[in-house]
């Protein structure tokens, strides 16, 4: 099944002057890891409050075209639906807290009480995901005293508790560590093998290439290039847009204007550390 | 913190809440209908004696509940600020026929003095009713309990909010005042310079907070807040037990008396 299919889609917020989307044609699949990436401003969180219904549910403007979530109409939505079935991480870690719960334990189960889940299962939740998370430290913390970091993996913990079949995640390692990031990236890997539908936009490219299925680059609020994440990522053409590639695309990249070309061009880590520990190989060999 | 401890923590949520101490552990909706019924007795009384009583019985009420020293704090902050200037005011301007000690073109009778006890102890046992209500009851378990009995999530959502509104407000304003003070500008020293820098800052203060409160109405969302199924709760608050209904009964009792008392004059 489809996830989200996005034909001619613009949108403009209300009061604004510039449409924030312009003429979207996307197709995400479900089941996959869809990375977004793009520079500041080029629409990455409109498409994610988008497929998330949160426009035009919440934010208000001038929508064009035709948006299609799990093969319904995001306009015939119920947003109370669209809350129970896809779940969203937003970008600013220090709106993400209730303000009404007295620890981070209560915190990440406001999404279990509104759902009306029971007591037990409810504990069961919060306690994986903390563990998950490696929140421990923090459970009986108050949730308006943490950092923005805390806060973020608190707000990425009540969603994930939640268990909806889709997530939507806007920048959810922009306040977090190298370390931290990583195991965020890693839960949402675990996340897809459980069958999740994952939308994620994110600047941390390396991540992005080493975990998503799928990457799209937007540029101006169009969708300049999609498809499957080594197409998007190795192609010459995914730098034109301001995007930086990963380090070690970049390296394969340098080795091969060099003379040294590798036998492919690494975008994850692991990909690099296989070429060229076959090469050093090859090296050693010749001598 | 290690997992067992985060077991701990869990275990605690599956028991009853309890705050550790009697008093606090009274069901909310109780210790309402208590305070309340108190704050009716000390101002249906026509002398100034009793809300005396009732405003030193609040007293040994927050000792009890283990917030003695705090409560007692702030309510003599409030008779100094509040009380003495109600009392001096009445008792200078409220005429009378047996003159005391004459001032000039006024006067402090008895009439006076016993007119700004009555008022002053009136006033000061509403504060102190209001101030032990914010020190031993909890505001989460108060709206648990309400919940339980039927008044939406939205509502309780909204007053807890609120309470937090005022937090989250002074803690912007802090984070502007710090930004303002780092580029230069005096925000130290006396009444005027502290007013000319804190009056500036309110504008950008309560939009930051109103652009904040759409973000997390949105985040909230996204949390199933608006899910129109049934609610369920983490906290494991007690039902109301016999204790409790016999309390909020005798509340009323009392509340009713007093007022009937106070129509009738008995005191």
């Amino acid at each position: 099944m489809v996830l989200a299919a996005l034909t001619g889609v613009g949108f403009t917020y209300a009061y604004a002057e510039q449409p924030a989307l312009v003429g979207i044609d996307l197709q995400l699949e479900e089941g996959r890891l869809h990375g977004v990436v793009g520079l500041n401003s080029s629409g990455k969180t409109t498409l994610c409050s988008l497929i998330r219904g949160v426009i035009p549910h919440f934010h208000h403007g001038d929508l064009t075209g035709e948006v299609v979530i799990l093969g319904r109409p995001l306009l015939d939505w119920d947003p109370a639906e669209l809350s129970r079935t896809i779940g969203c991480v937003f970008d600013n870690p220090f709106t993400q807290i209730s303000g009404i719960r007295e620890t981070v334990f209560e915190e990440i189960a406001i999404g279990l009480e509104n759902l009306g889940v029971p007591r037990d299962e409810m504990i069961e939740r919060v306690e994986s995901v903390v563990e998950q998370l490696g929140i421990e430290a923090i459970v009986e913390k108050n949730p308006n005293e943490l950092s923005g970091g805390q806060r973020q993996k608190v707000a990425f913990a009540s969603i994930i508790a939640m268990d909806a079949p889709v997530v939507v995640i806007d920048e959810p390692t922009s306040q977090l560590d190298p370390e931290a990031s990583e195991a965020v990236f890693e839960i949402i890997e675990g996340l897809k093998h459980r069958g999740k539908s994952i939308v994620l936009a994110e600047h941390k490219i390396d991540l992005l290439a080493q975990y998503a299925d799928t990457i799209t680059v937007m540029n101006e609020g169009t969708v300049v290039m999609h498809g499957p994440t080594r197409d998007v990522v190795g192609s010459d053409e995914f730098g034109a847009y301001g995007v930086v590639p990963p380090e070690v695309t970049e390296l394969g990249r340098r080795l091969a204007a060099a003379g040294k070309p590798l036998d492919r061009l690494p975008i994850k880590r692991a990909e690099a550390f296989d070429e060229i520990s076959v090469r050093i190989g090859r090296s050693t060999h010749a001598h | 913190m290690t997992n067992n401890a985060v077991a701990a923590v869990a275990d605690r949520y599956r028991q009853p809440m309890t705050l550790g101490n009697a008093v606090l552990d009274i069901h909310p909706i109780a210790m309402v209908a208590g305070i309340t019924a108190l704050i009716v007795v000390g101002l249906a009384s026509a002398g100034w004696i009793v809300p005396l009583a009732v405003s030193a019985l609040f007293v040994g009420i927050a000792y009890l509940a283990g917030r003695g020293p705090s409560y007692l704090v702030t309510i003599l902050k409030l008779w100094i600020a509040v009380g003495l200037i109600l009392f001096a005011l009445r008792a200078l301007l409220v005429k009378g026929e047996t003159v005391l000690v004459p001032l000039g073109p006024i006067a402090i009778t008895r009439e006076g003095i016993e007119n700004g006890l009555r008022f002053t102890t009136a006033v000061m046992v509403i504060c102190g009713g209001v101030t032990l209500f914010f020190a031993i009851v909890s505001m989460r378990r108060l709206m648990l309990a309400l919940e339980r009995i039927g008044v939406s999530p939205r509502v309780s959502y909204v007053i807890l909010a609120s309470f937090q509104a005022i937090t989250d407000l002074g803690a912007t304003a802090r984070v502007v005042l710090d930004a303002q003070k780092a580029r230069g500008i005096e925000t130290e020293g006396n009444v005027f310079v502290r007013a000319r820098a804190f009056f500036p800052v309110l504008a950008p203060v309560f939009l930051t907070a109103m652009t904040a409160t759409e973000e997390r109405a949105i985040a909230l969302d996204a949390r199933a807040f608006n899910n129109p199924g049934r609610h369920t709760s983490l906290l494991n608050l007690k039902p109301l037990t016999a204790v409790d209904t016999v309390l909020v009964v005798l509340s009323l009792v009392v509340a009713a008396a007093a007022v009937t008392g106070g129509i009738l004059g008995w005191f």
